[in-house]
């Protein structure tokens, strides 16, 4: 130290102001500083997801849970023409308008062929489109055969080709292991990143997001033998029943899955994404159709109105997951929190 | 030979010039002018254009400076008694942190990818291809660290390559080549273990208690990341610089998640086979 700062400093001691030398090395003590973050700024990113990831979430479930309840009525021996035929082409749309949706979201949409390059059991996102794939070219087999017995290909040897060489039953039983894990994997889908909101309910996300997609699936059901006048009776009862069942159990699993995110769930219940949330999913995605096909005698308006709620509850629901990842992965506070103890998933967990 | 780095935050000045070598090194377009009013660090984080950042703690302690100061001892942050009586520390400390990819042993980011574009190289770095990146953007949330983010205009992933080009031509990293007060520093994992070891004995003699290695299985490659090979000797908290104590594999639990997906699957089958019964 010079001696001109030394003797400055001395001087400087003559005349503390608050107890402390005026210099302006000395920097303020600020209280916002004693965090322990870096002003702010999220320790991970976000992902980039736009309105497609929550789309795809939403009608992949759709395609995957309708596959389901066709496949197990034939299996009962239930064959209703009408119901096959609205799940066929269901399954057809949703897998046609799927990848398109996923790979609109990418940044180098020409090179989505790359995800075929490699199978990754532990990433859900490979699994995811190999699945993916694997539902689509299965449930278009179907649907091409359905196609061909409504006659829509003409009469002619392709349409006797698809009709004599697509053992109907068996593929169908052959479609819903994948058509299934689309539907689930969506919820491993996001839990396996480092959101602390989405990584903290890893047990429960895949079942959420099936219940979820059954649930939407059986509505939308509903909805087309409705408005089309169609299905028999025994078709419609079942799928008032099962409507009612998955519709307590999803209830059932969304709020399991609010107490196993405790405090990193708050996002949820955040000033942007609560109306979607508490309003879109829960009052009118679940409770007002809950109401509806719980209460009184059946009828044909409620059931095309709790459908369509439950539809409608079913993109909320999705929607309002992705968003609030979104806050939950730029909050500081949440991340550091969820990585800092026991909190976050560890490799010895029990599953 | 598994390669990577040893940053030592202790003497880092903050002038940033691995932030530049490195941008120019690998061509790295600015990430625009921007002026956060925090701190003298306005580049602010690690991302798919900036792969090394220097974070700017300014970190003021409420003490209080009396007695005999010895200026540069304060900004050394000496802490042995000075003469005079002097009491240091007032102004807190004001802390330079390089920040890199960690380059984890069991990175989350390579097994999120469903391309196979994120590999270990032949450095044993994590390193991502970009002619086969397609963008899908799942490595961006499964990094602990936050250390990947898609590239507008571009749409691929970018990081840290561990100048893997510099490296097959047998030269260190841009950024610690550059280096003047060798903070950063590059070579064997194996050895860069032991020099961290070394300096935070080195720095424990000195009375400076509080460093740390950081990067270890233990502490900051935690949750079977099982270590990174980038790391660091630390002197606060890991959340002073914004890196978390104890971060986790996110993958560990996909099989999990597979299970109760497929026992959900099953409950739910036999839920609609009961509906259909009269």
């Amino acid at each position: 130290m010079s001696d001109a700062t030394r003797q400055d400093l001395s001087q400087s001691n003559g005349h503390v102001g608050n107890g402390r030398p005026e210099t302006s090395h000395h920097p303020e003590t600020d209280a916002k500083r004693e965090d322990k973050h870096y002003y702010g700024i999220p320790p991970i990113k976000h992902a980039h997801w736009t309105w497609q990831i929550p789309v795809y979430f939403w009608i992949g479930g759709i395609g995957a849970g309708t596959h389901l309840f066709s496949t197990v009525a034939q299996l009962l021996g239930h064959e209703d023409a009408a119901l096959k035929r609205a799940s066929r082409y269901t399954v057809l749309v949703t897998m046609i308008l799927s990848p398109i949706f996923l790979i609109w979201d990418l940044g180098r949409p020409e090179r989505f062929y790359n995800m075929m390059r490699i199978l990754k059991l532990r990433s859900p996102m490979s699994t995811q489109s190999w699945s993916l794939l694997m539902f689509g070219n299965l449930g278009g087999l179907l649907a091409a055969r359905q196609a061909a017995s409504d006659g829509l290909l003409g009469r002619n040897v392709l349409s006797r080709l698809l009709l004599k060489l697509i053992p109907e039953r068996l593929l169908s039983v052959l479609t819903l292991p994948f058509g299934l894990f689309v539907g689930f994997n969506t919820g491993n889908l996001i839990s396996a990143t480092s959101v602390p909101i989405w990584a903290r309910n890893w047990a429960l996300m895949a079942p959420t997001f099936l219940a979820s997609g059954l649930s939407t699936a059986l509505s939308w059901l509903s909805l087309v033998l409705h408005l089309t006048h169609s299905g028999e009776a025994k078709t419609l009862r079942a799928l008032h029943r099962a409507e009612k069942a998955t519709i307590v159990i999803e209830a059932g699993l969304i709020a399991a899955s609010l107490v196993r995110m405790s405090r990193w769930g708050k996002p949820l219940f955040s000033k942007s994404v609560a109306p979607l949330f508490v309003g879109g999913a829960l009052l009118s995605g679940i409770a007002a159709p809950a109401a509806l096909l719980f209460s009184g005698k059946e009828t044909r308006g409620k059931s095309i109105l709790s459908s369509l709620l439950v539809l409608a509850g079913g993109l909320a629901f999705r929607f309002s997951l992705i968003k609030a990842g979104r806050i939950s992965a730029d909050d500081p506070e949440a991340y550091f929190s969820f990585a800092s103890g026991e909190s976050a998933p560890q490799p010895e967990d029990k599953v | 030979m598994a390669t990577g780095f040893l940053t030592d935050t202790t003497v880092c000045i903050g002038c940033k010039a691995c932030e530049v070598a490195c941008k120019q090194w690998n061509q790295l377009p600015a990430d625009g002018y921007e002026f956060t009013g925090d701190s003298y660090d306005n580049t602010k984080q690690l991302s798919g254009t900036t792969w090394r950042h220097v974070a700017f703690i300014e970190n003021p302690k409420k003490r209080r400076l009396t007695g005999d100061v010895d200026l540069v001892a304060l900004a050394e942050d000496v802490t042995e008694p000075l003469p005079g009586g002097a009491e240091l520390d007032a102004l807190g400390r004001w802390a330079f942190m390089s920040d890199v990819c960690k380059h984890c042993v069991a990175a989350p980011c390579q097994q999120a990818c469903p391309t196979g574009s994120i590999i270990r190289n032949e450095f044993d770095n994590v390193y991502i291809q970009p002619d086969i990146c397609n963008g899908c953007g799942y490595c961006v949330p499964a990094c602990p660290y936050g250390v990947i983010t898609q590239v507008p205009n571009d749409g691929r992933a970018f990081k840290c390559t561990l100048c893997y080009d510099r490296q097959i031509d047998g030269l260190e990293p841009a950024c610690a080549k550059a280096c003047p007060t060798n903070s950063i520093m590059f070579g064997d994992v194996e050895d860069l273990k032991e020099l961290a070891e070394e300096r935070v004995q080195q720095l424990h003699d000195k009375g400076y208690t509080q460093a740390y290695v950081w990067g270890t299985p233990e502490v900051g490659g935690t949750g079977g990341i099982e270590g990174n090979h980038s790391k660091f000797i630390l002197m606060d908290e890991p959340e002073t610089y914004n890196l978390p104590k104890h971060p986790y594999l996110p993958q560990e639990k996909v099989k999990g998640g597979v299970i109760a997906g497929a026992v959900a699957a099953g409950v739910l089958g036999a839920v609609v086979a009961l509906a259909f019964r009269d």
